[in-house]
């Protein structure tokens, strides 16, 4: 321990110089969060306030709904997940195995514990029950298509088949409330999940088109991504609100909901677009000519053999993509006056109760504490799915 | 039309009769821009005949066997490969491409792909097998290239000599008519070099009718028909291996195997 310091922290003047700067400076700045939080802060108005910075004014006997799609959106996913081929060199011991899961799950399972404890309500824990079923029942679903007649399945129908699902039951959620009983972090969460999925087929075709021989195709798709990619996405958003009313009588309109849905995968799509054309472009050209030279045509080339290796490669960018996708929801708050967290966190400061004292740093850490979670929980799958699928590439 | 110049084409080689030919190459040419690399090419090759290719690189080797599948275009000429024209129909393409396997110098294995899948892609996709059959004749062509234990894992997990042995079950499982050898030895450890150049003169015993184009002059003496040695876009000199080694007639000829024996 004594020797590690020597050599890390305290090899030379300047390095110890440059340690104990910078370990002040980190003191300082713990033992002010942790006054923050354990002592000065007033979560109260979290607490409060919990439910309305959740899902808004969400009707009661809605919720179910909510939670129905909240439980298929996590099963989908497991069983995604859990469909992989699984790395031939992966045998663990048990100690190993438990790290991983705690890696993986244990940040999800301390803000699932902290919202559980902060809304101190049965329906809470039971829900928390509800979703680890779902997650394992969907894990368990997808290993069949490992182990079953599932296998012969194509890939893009499975695919299909496990995004549909939580779709479906989405748009059935939007369609049930009205808008004005919509808000909080249940507006980004679905504005995010929706738009990840649909923006993710739009831009692999616009990469497509752009790398196609037609000169129609490629120049429709150029035009397109250079103009998105030219926007500021908040200029967007309100262009989503005002401009619409010109072209579409406002009784027929549809809701700010569908509109930013419409904006951020729109807006995505451009920009995947062009993340994976680089990941095509990184493809080498043999691998389109041993194609080729047995035969394939040009679209079994690209969706047997290319497109997958350039997907793989472009795994980070992508995710980065998502992940900005995530944290963007929150300018539809300004942008369509739609009630989501960040405004719920300001408006709520406003309330009589607590009018001028000052607890917008409160909300704001509850804000962003929500969106680092769900981010950092993209980026550590993203490099999971990374290694799994990177399997005999490195 | 395309008779005509069938038999045209025949009659400039000299030995083999025009029935036997299962490639015919005609008054081939073909440019990158301004540099001329293959002029005025004409061969043919029979039927269970093996050819190799040899010359200085540069010299248009390459090029030529990769017109026969199309993966270059020729700019002028003709070439038949079992009757059929090289056309910019598509169809034919295609046909000509189900009927010529090709070995390529850096392999290009699909890396996503296992072994077995990667040997399975063509009966597959192309011939339209069910997935079980298309495994079980990918399978049977990994044991004859005597790698079966090898299905499961990716191409990056195999050494050099086998990723080549994979590419070459690969393009037999098409069952060609014809396979092009690209200098399939050329990317390869010198130890690895003969487990796919023993694999190849297996094939070659066979009776598959081959073109090859490599630097491995023993092989050439051992298993081809007939030399061709190319130099600058053109065939110089065709001939038996025993001609052109041992008693080249044209000055490049010469030239070029002093440098290289």
């Amino acid at each position: 321990m004594i020797t590690w310091m020597r050599r890390n922290l305290f090899r030379s003047v300047t390095d110890s110089l440059l340690t104990v700067v910078s370990a002040t400076i980190l003191g300082i700045v713990l033992v002010q969060v942790f006054q923050f939080v354990f002592i000065n802060g007033r979560w109260e108005i979290i607490q409060v306030n919990l439910k309305i910075l959740l899902v808004g004014r969400f009707p009661d006997e809605l919720m179910y709904l909510v939670g129905f799609s909240i439980l298929a959106i996590c099963f989908s996913i497991a069983s995604l997940a859990g469909g992989l081929e699984r790395a031939p060199n992966s045998i663990q011991n048990l100690p190993a195995k438990l790290w991983g899961l705690f890696q993986r799950f244990g940040l999800i399972a301390a803000t699932a514990a902290l919202l559980i404890v902060l809304a101190a309500d049965f329906d809470a824990v039971a829900f928390g029950g509800y979703v680890l079923m779902s997650i394992v029942a969907g894990t368990l679903f997808g290993r069949l298509r490992r182990t079953t007649a599932l296998k012969k399945l194509p890939g893009w129908i499975w695919v299909l088949l496990n995004a549909s699902l939580p779709m479906v039951l989405i748009f059935i959620t939007i369609g049930q409330a009205a808008l004005e009983e919509w808000g909080g972090f249940l507006i980004n969460f679905y504005l995010a999940v929706v738009s990840i999925t649909l923006s993710f087929p739009l831009g692999v075709l616009l990469a497509l088109s752009r790398r196609s021989s037609l000169p129609l195709l490629r120049w429709l798709s150029t035009t397109y991504i250079e103009l998105i990619r030219g926007a500021p996405l908040f200029v967007l958003l309100l262009l989503a609100g005002v401009a619409l009313e010109f072209f579409i009588p406002s009784s027929i309109a549809p809701d700010a909901i569908f509109r930013a849905i419409t904006v951020f995968t729109l807006f995505t799509a451009a920009y995947l677009a062009e993340v994976i054309r680089g990941g095509l472009q990184s493809i080498p050209k043999g691998q389109a000519e041993a194609g080729k030279a047995l035969g394939l045509s040009t679209v079994k080339i690209t969706f047997l053999i290319t497109l997958p290796q350039a997907l793989r490669n472009v795994i980070p960018a992508q995710i980065g993509q998502f992940i900005s996708l995530f944290k963007d929801t929150t300018l539809a708050g300004v942008a369509l006056s739609v009630f989501e967290l960040l405004n719920v966190g300001s408006a709520i400061t406003k309330q009589d109760d607590y009018l001028g004292q000052g607890l917008i740093y409160e909300t704001l850490a509850f804000v962003a504490l929500l969106f680092w979670v769900g981010s950092y929980v993209m980026s550590r799958e993203s490099q999971r799915i990374e290694k799994k699928l990177g399997v005999g590439l490195r | 039309m395309s008779n005509e110049v069938f038999k045209d084409a025949s009659k400039m080689s000299g030995d083999r009769e025009s029935d036997d030919a299962i490639i015919v190459i005609d008054s081939v040419y073909k440019r990158f821009k301004d540099f001329e690399a293959l002029k005025n090419i004409h061969m043919q090759v029979g039927r269970k005949e093996v050819v190799v290719v040899i010359g200085p690189s540069g010299s248009g080797k390459s090029t030529l066997i990769r017109c026969i599948n199309r993966l270059e275009v020729h700019d002028e000429g003709h070439i038949f490969v079992d009757g059929t024209a090289l056309t910019t129909d598509i169809r034919n393409i295609q046909e000509i491409r189900r009927e010529t396997g090709m070995v390529f110098q850096n392999f290009n294995l699909f890396p996503h792909l296992t072994v077995l899948t990667n040997v399975a892609m063509g009966p597959r996709r192309v011939r339209g097998l069910s997935k079980s059959a298309a495994e079980e004749l990918a399978m049977e062509l990994l044991t004859r290239v005597k790698i079966p234990e090898q299905a499961d894992k990716f191409p990056a997990q195999l050494s050099g000599g086998q990723q080549q042995r994979v590419a070459l079950a690969r393009a037999l499982a098409m069952t060609p008519k014809v396979m092009l050898f690209d200098e399939p030895t050329s990317a390869l450890d010198p130890e690895m070099i003969n487990e796919v150049l023993d694999a190849m003169k297996e094939l070659a015993q066979e009776g598959m009718t081959m073109i090859v184009v490599t630097h491995e002059m023993g092989f050439a003496r051992e298993v081809a028909d007939r030399v061709i040695f190319m130099d600058n876009g053109e065939i110089v000199e065709v001939g038996t291996p025993t001609e052109i080694f041992d008693n080249p007639k044209e000055e490049r000829t010469k030239k070029f195997l002093s440098q290289i024996l």
